[in-house]
């Protein structure tokens, strides 16, 4: 009897902890410009996201890849009809951009999160055995940082032909995990000789429980600070890739909103078109760095040391 | 001595990587649905031709042996012929070579030295005006999306104003005219190079400056920057010679660290600003299906990366008396 109150009252405490960290870390965050800029910058364009199936339920001619205007078959300047004007075969701007809203939070969010899993678990483990495994994994850690991915990313699309979504994304996260790694090696190495990890050492902890039991959530909130970097430098990459043509051909995203306008010539003729994929592109990777840095901030700014390469 | 040891050590290391992409590009070759031969002879090959051409590649023999061959073919400079242009691609690569290291190394060394001046003065003046624009500044430059930049230079600069050229390296005119001098000709080279070098330069000065202004700012609070201060040195003496000096080396790390990132990105700057470097080759070879062009290019982007980490490497064993000592 007494025990259960007992466990329930510390699982409470436990959980209020939690929860009071949490509120901490948000006071701090409260007070960064940055972070408020970034951080509604994100909601934006979520909501963007999340109003991209209204614009083809209102007329199938505002579907972003098949709808065209029946009295349009070239690209026409913002009206009423079609509020940021329409792309060479009369589709609607702006149910596109809607469109590309969602392909990169699904990109950014997707990668970011497969990188920072691999990240945090390779990271995790090449820190606490160390030798010969941490030897093993750092090395291919670093041949895959000197990998430029983009253009492995085209080789991979010359030889087998055009990539679907989903492999882009697997694909950014394989090359993107050694970064985190690196970093959560690092923090696991600190961590490893603390007396809490002996003490579970000693009381008969398996290698694995130590790792994701004790060391996991030590490491847990640099990973989650990582991933904002990731989401951007995904979206990056999957941009770069469609605005070179050789994006999912079933996807709407900004990247390919961007070659349209530079391959069929109209760059110098329609700003309305030209301008907002851009735009969002650099906005959406900026609002994702902003919110790293406050979050950084909030963390420690001496963890994150040369963690900036893109 | 530590030195040598350090620097065979990366050498080695380098030496090793390089393999490892070389036995998976060749295994990626073999593994991709579709024909191998038809991705190494080019289609418009007589029979004779293509069977003289499979017999030098080795593709009639077993696959172990055509690893042989091809690592034989890569060290004497045989990658065949390119589909599109006809010629062997070793002389189209080797000619593309020199654009792209001019691009590429100019730019990174000029946003390197830029950025790390501008972060000196954002550090020192921490909090002031001067600093929050540079950093927002840095912070905004470094997250426009490369090409997006590149199309608004050229649309703005180009385009509009005409100040530049709008694509290109150099002007025929000028170049295939007898009558001009080494001088024009170079004027012209240059005025091809500024849009492209201020893209790639706006890119990347912003990283550089984030991670010197936070590394300087962590020098600073050192207890040798005290003791200059105590000793009555001039700040400007501590700011350039005890500070800087030493807040430079994270940014010396992270030109290492974001080679890989400068070559995509200097791969996009070429195919926008139709720039003859090796990156745009490489573009443009996979989407014509050249794929003996696109795989030297490949090869030579690679090796292109790895000597300049190792570039990077031997001035951070220069600048950094840890490693020399």
């Amino acid at each position: 009897m007494t025990v259960t109150t007992l466990n329930t009252e510390r699982k409470l405490s436990e959980r209020f902890h939690w929860i009071g960290r949490l509120l901490e870390g948000w006071s701090i965050y409260r007070k960064s410009l940055l972070g408020k800029i970034g951080l509604t910058l994100v909601v934006l364009f979520a909501l963007m996201a999340l109003c991209s199936p209204i614009p083809p339920w209102v007329s199938p001619m505002y579907q972003p890849m098949a709808g065209v205007d029946p009295d349009i078959s070239y690209s026409v300047g913002p009206s009423t009809r079609h509020w940021l004007g329409t792309d060479f075969m009369g589709r609607d701007i702006l149910s596109q951009l809607l469109a590309g809203a969602r392909i990169a939070f699904m990109v950014g969010v997707s990668a970011a999160f497969m990188s920072v899993f691999l990240g945090t678990t390779i990271g995790m483990i090449a820190g606490y055995a160390g030798k010969f495994m941490d030897n093993l994994l750092m090395r291919l850690a670093d041949m895959i940082m000197v990998m430029p991915a983009l253009l492995v990313l085209l080789m991979l699309a010359a030889l087998f032909g055009q990539l679907s979504i989903w492999f882009i994304v697997l694909f950014i996260a394989l090359f993107r995990w050694p970064g985190v790694s690196r970093v959560i090696r690092a923090q696991t190495l600190s961590l490893k000789h603390r007396p809490f990890i002996e003490a579970a050492r000693v009381a008969g902890a398996s290698h694995l429980r130590i790792i994701f039991r004790h060391i996991m959530p030590n490491v847990l909130p640099l990973s989650f600070l990582y991933m904002t970097f990731q989401v951007t430098s995904a979206i990056i990459i999957e941009a770069a890739l469609a605005f070179l043509g050789f994006g999912d051909p079933g996807t709407v995203s900004w990247g390919m909103m961007l070659q349209w306008v530079w391959k069929t010539g109209h760059m110098f003729r329609a700003p309305y078109w030209l301008l907002p994929p851009g735009i969002c592109i650099s906005l959406i990777t900026l609002s994702f760095y902003m919110l790293g840095r406050a979050m950084d901030e909030v963390l420690d700014p001496r963890l994150r040391k040369e963690g900036e390469t893109d | 001595m530590e030195v040598w040891k350090y620097i065979s050590q990366r050498l080695i290391q380098i030496v090793v990587i390089f393999f490892v992409i070389l036995t998976v590009l060749f295994l990626l070759f073999r593994l991709a649905p579709g024909d191998p031969v038809s991705r190494m002879v080019d289609p418009n090959l007589t029979p004779e031709d293509a069977e003289l051409l499979i017999r030098e590649l080795g593709l009639d023999q077993p696959l172990w042996m055509q690893y042989l061959y091809y690592l034989k073919n890569f060290f004497t400079g045989h990658f065949g012929n390119s589909f599109h242009y006809g010629q062997p691609v070793v002389r189209i690569i080797w000619d593309r070579l020199p654009n792209t290291i001019a691009l590429f190394t100019t730019s990174i060394i000029l946003s390197a030295l830029v950025g790390v001046f501008l972060g000196k003065i954002a550090s020192w003046h921490k909090g002031e005006r001067r600093d929050t624009c540079l950093t927002l500044g840095a912070l905004i430059t470094h997250t426009v999306f490369l090409p997006w930049l590149a199309l608004i230079m050229i649309w703005i600069f180009a385009f509009k104003l005409g100040w530049f050229p709008i694509t290109g390296m150099i002007s025929e005119e000028i170049w295939l005219d007898p009558g001009a001098g080494l001088w024009a000709k170079s004027l012209d080279f240059l005025h091809h190079m500024v849009l492209p070098l201020a893209t790639l330069f706006l890119i990347h000065f912003g990283s550089y400056l984030l991670i010197m202004r936070s590394s300087m700012l962590d020098t600073l609070k050192e207890d040798y920057i005290l003791t200059g201060r105590a000793k009555g040195l001039p700040e400007k003496v501590i700011r350039n010679h005890h500070a800087a000096p030493n807040a430079a080396l994270p940014v010396v790390t992270s030109v290492g660290l974001s080679l890989a990132f400068s070559i995509n990105g200097g791969a996009l700057t070429e195919t926008v600003f139709t720039w003859p470097g090796i990156g745009r080759e490489l573009v443009f070879s996979i989407s014509h299906n050249d794929y003996p062009l696109a795989q030297a290019s490949f090869l030579l982007i690679a090796i292109v990366v790895l000597l300049s980490n190792l570039v990077v490497d031997i001035l951070y064993a220069y600048l950094d008396p840890r490693i020399r000592y």
